[in-house]
């Protein structure tokens, strides 16, 4: 027992030491992630631009879909003569305005009564854009859908959510749905590329090196050093997986909207207990995969090559709940795929106390089968002197 | 010299390797550099030898003898195919635990982590053998002041000169004070005064009643130090016994290239 800990204590020196891992490992995920969310949000999604329209004969049909009372809007419509129309061109052009809406003279009048004419005989809509600027086609395209719903309902055979109809789920549950699809595969992958970083070049490289060898010729035992490793690679990978989590945190929702917190907010203490103990036996998986990838391996570099097949395993398992999810029992006895799934119940709030227990124990026993190989794989000389 | 064979036949063997035999499978390329048909190299083939309590016993022979292949053995790094090895009463084979315990083995395959400071290794090593602060604190003492550590002790390994790396490596080998001391080659690429400070010390550790396996190349280095010697020639005992035994009275060197020419061509 003692050492498994001074392999650990060694491990962590060896790691937190070096300001080189520490801030590859454990600073750059995060932040990389984070700037990189955040600046893919800014281009894709920004929820409080307003785009700006100038707009001649305005519809109040057309501006009570735009603009509904009480929300927030995101037009800001002004409105102008015919007299107007070139210098606000000349505006979009410079890109000082989004849009120019040109409507016909008593176009909410047309909406109610207007015949069927045929495709430009009709009255026209005049949407002038430019579409080298990103603000002003997304407020082209929005605008023509909206414009699109009233020509459907001009002709009015039928309406679709007008009178009944909607949305029937709680805020709530479309978030956690939402991040039940996101999150395992995330979490997954932070972790598998956590323990990247640091599992080839802690028992690869040992070995690569010669200092294993160092560490062989003392009394400690085989399964000690496995258990040494293991623990202590477990814990910095899942570091190192918190600070991507916490750099997916501060930009999801600049990216995609709402908010990782509220929909965290929504389990249960049984539920978070429930989520660490399938995180951790995840990490034990991922880490013990890696180790005896990185121990057969000759060399860091072949054993980080070696891994790829795997993360992309681990990977495609990991956007499963996107395509699919189970509750056969049997399911859960797949390790990682058994993990990915009962996050995912956890997440979406549709947890079962049945699927966790399977997980856990069946992922228990491949941690003791892994670490029983591992083992072994150290006490070959084939496998520790390969060079 | 007679005195000295006398007391060798009632002191107690420490170190007794039994018909041992090792074969490697060789790769690719090791096939293509070694000529071999068959993908396999013979390393050791049959080796026997025994070492008393007290002495310093060497293992002589040229390159790609054998030697390093039978202290890997000694040391349980590898498992022999066949035969056994027992140190100080413990067998290589079914108690590789209690062997790691009781001997000292250093060779140029085990490295130190370059990002470590002599004085970090120190204490993980001797917390791996299980010794205690007080024990470990006294034997870096020591051993630091033995081989001049100290004024590197703080210093990363990876900084480190060749020679103070070796004699760090010693330093770190033998920090249980093992009774038994293994060493492949311990002089090679050191220079004159560093290379003394080792032979010094294995000198001292004899003084000490210790026992050690040197394996090495240099005739010298063998006279200088060895009570019994071994001659190792394509993984076969090929002579063992006192220095007189197996020299009479020639140079080591001589004798060694008639027994060379004995063994080679089988007369
Ligand atoms: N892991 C291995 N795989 C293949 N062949 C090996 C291996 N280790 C040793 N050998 C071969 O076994 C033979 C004995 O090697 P060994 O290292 O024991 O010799 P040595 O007496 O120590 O030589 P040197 O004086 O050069 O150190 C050599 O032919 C060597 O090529
Ligand atoms: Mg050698």
């Amino acid at each position: 027992m003692s050492n498994i800990l001074t392999i650990i204590r060694k491990e962590f020196a060896r790691f937190f030491k070096d300001k080189r891992l520490v801030i590859g490992t454990l600073i750059l995920p995060g932040v990389l992630i984070f700037v990189l969310y955040t600046l893919l949000g800014s281009v894709f999604y920004d929820s409080n631009e307003t785009y700006s329209a100038k707009v001649v004969h305005p519809s109040s049909v057309f501006a009570a879909v735009a603009d509904p009372e009480g929300e927030e809007s995101s037009f800001a419509f002004t409105e102008i003569g015919e007299d107007g129309i070139d210098s606000a061109k000349e505006e979009i052009r410079s890109g000082s305005l989004d849009l120019l809406i040109v409507f016909p003279e008593n176009f909410d009048a047309l909406l109610t009564e207007g015949e069927f004419s045929p495709v430009g005989g009709a009255p026209n809509v005049e949407i002038w854009y430019d579409s080298s600027s990103v603000s002003s086609s997304s407020a082209f395209s929005a605008v023509s859908a909206i414009l699109d719903v009233l020509e459907d309902q001009a002709s009015n055979r039928f309406d679709v959510n007008i009178s009944a109809g909607g949305d029937l789920t709680s805020a709530e549950q479309a978030e956690a749905s939402y991040y039940a699809m996101l999150l395992p595969f995330l979490i997954l992958t932070f972790l598998y590329s956590g323990c990247m970083g640091i599992a080839p070049e802690s028992i690869a490289g040992e070995k690569e090196r010669g200092t294993i060898a160092t560490l062989l010729v003392t009394p400690i035992k085989r399964s000690q050093l496995v258990i040494g490793k293991i623990v202590s690679l477990s814990v910095i990978s899942s570091l190192s997986a918190i600070s991507s989590f916490i750099g997916t945190f501060l930009s999801m929702p600049r990216l995609m909207g709402g908010s990782i917190g509220s929909a965290l907010g929504s389990y249960s203490v049984g539920q978070y207990f429930a989520l660490f103990a399938v995180m951790i036996s995840a990490v034990l998986i991922i880490v013990s995969l890696i180790s005896i990838i990185s121990s057969y391996a000759k060399s860091v570099k072949e054993a980080a090559s070696l891994s790829v097949p795997l993360m992309i395993v681990v990977m495609l398992v990991g956007i499963s709940t996107m395509l699919f999810t189970t509750s056969a029992p049997a399911a859960f006895l797949i390790p990682v795929y058994n993990c990915v799934q009962v996050m995912a119940q956890i997440f979406s709030l549709q947890f079962s106390w049945v699927s966790l227990v399977i997980t856990l124990v069946s992922n228990l026993v491949y941690i003791v089968l892994l670490v029983f190989l591992l083992t072994k794989m150290f006490k070959s000389e084939k496998v520790i002197f390969n060079q | 010299m007679q005195e000295a064979q006398d007391i060798s036949s009632v002191r107690r063997e420490i170190v007794r390797a039994e018909n041992v035999r090792k074969t490697f499978t060789l790769s690719r390329k090791q096939r293509a550099i070694e000529k071999s048909k068959t993908g396999k190299k013979v390393a050791l083939d049959g080796l026997s030898f025994t070492a008393y309590e007290g002495e310093i016993y060497g293992l002589l022979g040229p390159n790609g003898a054998g030697k390093t292949t039978m202290l890997r053995i000694l040391a349980t790094l590898i498992r022999p195919d066949e035969g056994d090895a027992r140190i100080a009463g413990h067998s290589v084979l079914k108690e590789p635990d209690a062997v790691r315990s009781s001997i000292g083995f250093l060779t140029s395959e085990l490295k130190l982590e370059d990002f470590f400071t002599p004085a970090y290794l120190f204490g993980f090593f001797g917390k791996l053998h299980g010794m205690s602060d007080e024990f470990l604190a006294k034997r870096k003492d020591e051993l630091f002041t033995k081989f001049g550590i100290d004024r590197f002790a703080e210093v990363k390994v990876g900084d480190l000169s060749t020679g103070m790396k070796q004699k760090v490596s010693i330093a770190v080998s033998i920090i249980h004070d093992p009774a038994v001391i293994i060493f492949d080659e311990p002089t090679n690429g050191l220079d004159v005064l560093t290379a003394k400070v080792v032979t010094d010390f294995l000198a001292e550790m004899k003084e000490q009643g210790k026992s050690i396996i040197v394996s090495t190349h240099i005739f010298s280095l063998v006279e200088k130090l060895c009570d019994r010697v071994g001659v190792i020639i394509d993984g076969r005992m090929a002579a063992e016994g006192t220095l007189p035994e197996v020299a009479g009275d020639r140079s080591l060197e001589d004798a060694f290239f008639d027994i060379y020419k004995r063994t080679v061509t089988g007369v």
